[in-house]
């Protein structure tokens, strides 16, 4: 391993991440519910996946290109809880956007993750070009874009890739595949098994993990990076794992997914899998999760007033970052 | 014989049309090098591919959508050398599109020929749609998408390929890899050997043949045909085979690969080694050889003589087909 299980405190930092994001989520599918908030995208059962990933990679050197379910990897890179909420609630000071995109649309610049748009897997074009120029630069960085297995259909997905491999850049793909895109299952999807079978059509190597398991996804995207940094190219990840809610607020899954499926899948849920192995580790006790979710718990509402606080964008900046001065 | 199904007689005739379509597409750069024709797209090179996989169809019946590169393949699949002429010199009774589209468009809407776009890959994606239709309408035909190696690199292709194998469509995605994308190797193309490994990611079965092989070809053509007739789905096919000439006769292949190359891929001229091999098998004599080849030569003539003549299209046609009226 590369030390990580031994570093008590990065374990629980993981753990932290993920409880924080997952309770940052549920706080935002309440203001949503309240009216409070335009539109919800969940990561809800991802956060094993995402906190793993985010925490492979150097934030001082490394870029994300995510997707819009990715609200744990960013957290776990560097996004604040009130940067989110700034985002969700359409706030002239949302680092992503300034308000302008829709929620979950996560870009920082400063902290190095890439804007992105809404057509699904151009955000892997993206990341290729930044790979690319990363490596004409001779820059020591990585980048890791992350994406459902439902884009993995989207022709952007192939073209990406091949150049990726074509030019051995510096990029981990990273499919998050929950089973289903929107309401249709994977099997509808694509009439293979696994996503990762995708990647011998390329000649880039590729590795199936178990989502849930935040230490198995850590160790696979780390050596993902070391071959990048090594100048040996593009590696795609599949990592196995599940929505908890529906696709987005907008979305019921009752109309396509049995509740007995949903309930299973809970059984596979990374937070518990997660504390339950540090309690056996003796790294955790129920004391210390008490702690951590009252700690989590001002966090969010700390984060949810201060949003609710921030005054939206002046209608006056309508046009800024997209014509160099009003037409009008 | 074998238990393929080809007759000496089908053999004969897939000869024909290779030489055939070999001397058409040199008549092309003849008349494209006195100014006559505006761009040539040869097949000089892929003949046993196309002819062999023509042969392998339910010819007029089952769709077709070539790409540029095709015209022994059409022209086994039934246009005539007059319609090929037609349609490189522009002429109002071009079949392909009334001398509308660039030349090597190709298209025949009686004979099945699906007309196409410029944008490599396109018609894989169009390959999927009408094999969709036969689908839904069990009309038992089937599909069959030809492209370049270098458009594999297309997303179209992509989304062609997971939506045959998703929904078990009656198609066929023939690739021609002659190596180089225009003027970019394969190497520089994809990371891979074989576009044949790409049919794993889709689920489907991924088959590499023999290009100069006109008789492999047919084989496995035909055994793909024959799975798709049976509801088993989409076959990706990567016939290897090699270009003679440049791109078009607007590039000049010199500046991006080395003549000892081509020298040394021209020894296995598909149209050579199977004349060899027809004749060794006795289906063909230096006597009808001398026949089929005047045979040829007249008919290129007459094609050549016939699309001279032939009439432009009328300017006052040029909102047809695309306009209701103007």
């Amino acid at each position: 391993m590369s030390g990580l299980e031994q570093d008590a405190e990065r374990l629980q930092t993981m753990y932290y991440y993920m409880v924080l994001s997952r309770e940052l989520d549920r706080r935002i599918w309440i203001l949503n519910r309240q009216g409070k908030s335009a539109f919800v995208i969940s990561g809800q059962g991802q956060e094993g996946v995402q906190v793993g990933a985010a925490m492979a990679l150097d934030p001082t050197s490394d870029w994300l290109a995510p997707y819009y379910r990715d609200m744990a990897m960013v957290i776990a890179f560097g996004m604040t809880p009130r940067e989110v909420m700034l985002g969700q609630m359409g706030r002239a000071a949302d680092p992503s956007s300034g308000g302008r995109q829709m929620p979950s649309h996560f870009g920082h610049a400063a902290k190095r993750i890439l804007t992105g748009s809404s057509p699904v897997s151009t955000q892997v074009v993206h990341a290729v070009g930044l790979a690319w120029s990363i490596k004409l630069q001779r820059q020591s960085g990585v980048v890791l874009t992350s994406l459902g297995e439902g884009s993995t259909n989207q022709g952007e997905f192939h073209e990406a890739l091949n150049f990726a491999a074509v030019h051995r850049v510096p990029v981990i793909i990273l499919v998050e595949n929950n089973g289903y895109a929107i309401s249709v299952p994977v099997e509808r999807e694509m009439a293979i098994q696994d996503v990762a079978m995708r990647g011998q059509g390329y000649g880039i190597p590729s590795v199936v993990v178990r989502g849930s398991d935040p230490l198995e996804v850590y160790q696979v995207v780390k050596e993902a990076r070391m071959r990048a940094v090594r100048g040996e190219g593009p590696t795609l990840i599949e990592a196995k794992t599940h929505r908890y809610t529906a696709h987005s607020s907008d979305d019921d899954d009752r109309s396509y997914r049995p509740r007995e499926k949903l309930e299973e899948e809970k059984r596979d849920d990374p937070l518990v899998m997660f504390r339950e192995w540090l309690e056996t580790e003796k790294l955790w006790d129920s004391e210390a999760d008490k702690a951590l979710y009252q700690r989590v718990k001002k966090e969010v509402d700390d984060a949810t007033e201060y949003a609710e606080n921030s005054p939206q964008p002046e209608p006056g900046t309508l046009y800024d970052h997209v014509y160099g001065s009003s037409p009008a | 014989m074998s238990d393929n199904g080809l007759t000496p007689e089908l053999m004969l005739d897939m000869y024909y049309h290779m030489a055939l379509a070999r001397a058409v597409d040199d008549r092309m750069w003849i008349l494209n090098r006195q100014g006559r024709a505006p761009v040539v797209y040869t097949s000089n090179g892929h003949e046993a591919a196309q002819v062999g996989s023509a042969f392998a169809l339910n010819r007029g019946e089952d769709w077709i959508c070539p790409y540029y590169r095709d015209l022994a393949l059409v022209l086994a699949y039934g246009m005539t050398p007059r319609e090929i002429m037609l349609h490189l010199l522009g002429r109002a009774d071009d079949p392909n599109s009334g001398g509308r589209q660039m030349p090597a468009h190709w298209g025949h809407a009686k004979l099945h020929i699906l007309t196409g776009g410029s944008v490599v890959a396109t018609q894989d994606v169009h390959a999927a749609g009408l094999a969709l239709a036969s689908k839904v309408l069990k009309d038992g035909r089937v599909s069959v998408a030809y492209f370049g190696e270098g458009s594999t690199s297309q997303g179209e292709f992509h989304e062609a390929l997971n939506f045959a194998a998703v929904h078990k469509l009656p198609v066929i995605f023939f690739n021609e890899n002659n190596g180089y994308a225009i003027s970019v190797p394969a190497r520089k193309q994809m990371a891979v050997q074989d576009v044949a490994a790409r049919a794993a990611g889709y689920g489907m079965p991924g088959v590499i043949v023999d290009g100069n092989d006109p008789v492999k070809v047919y084989e496995v053509v035909k055994e793909a045909a024959d799975r798709a007739r049976r509801g088993e789905g989409p076959t990706l096919i990567e016939a290897k085979t090699y270009r003679f000439v440049p791109h078009s006769s607007d590039d000049d292949d010199r500046a991006y690969r080395p003549r000892e190359e081509v020298q040394e891929a021209k020894k296995r001229d598909p149209i050579a080694m199977f004349e060899t091999k027809l004749k060794e098998q006795g289906i063909l004599t230096d006597d009808t050889l001398k026949e089929m080849q005047q045979k040829i030569k007249d008919i290129v003539n007459d094609a050549t003589d016939y699309a001279e003549k032939a009439a432009l299209p009328d300017p006052a046609t040029l909102g047809d087909h695309v306009y209701g009226s103007l």
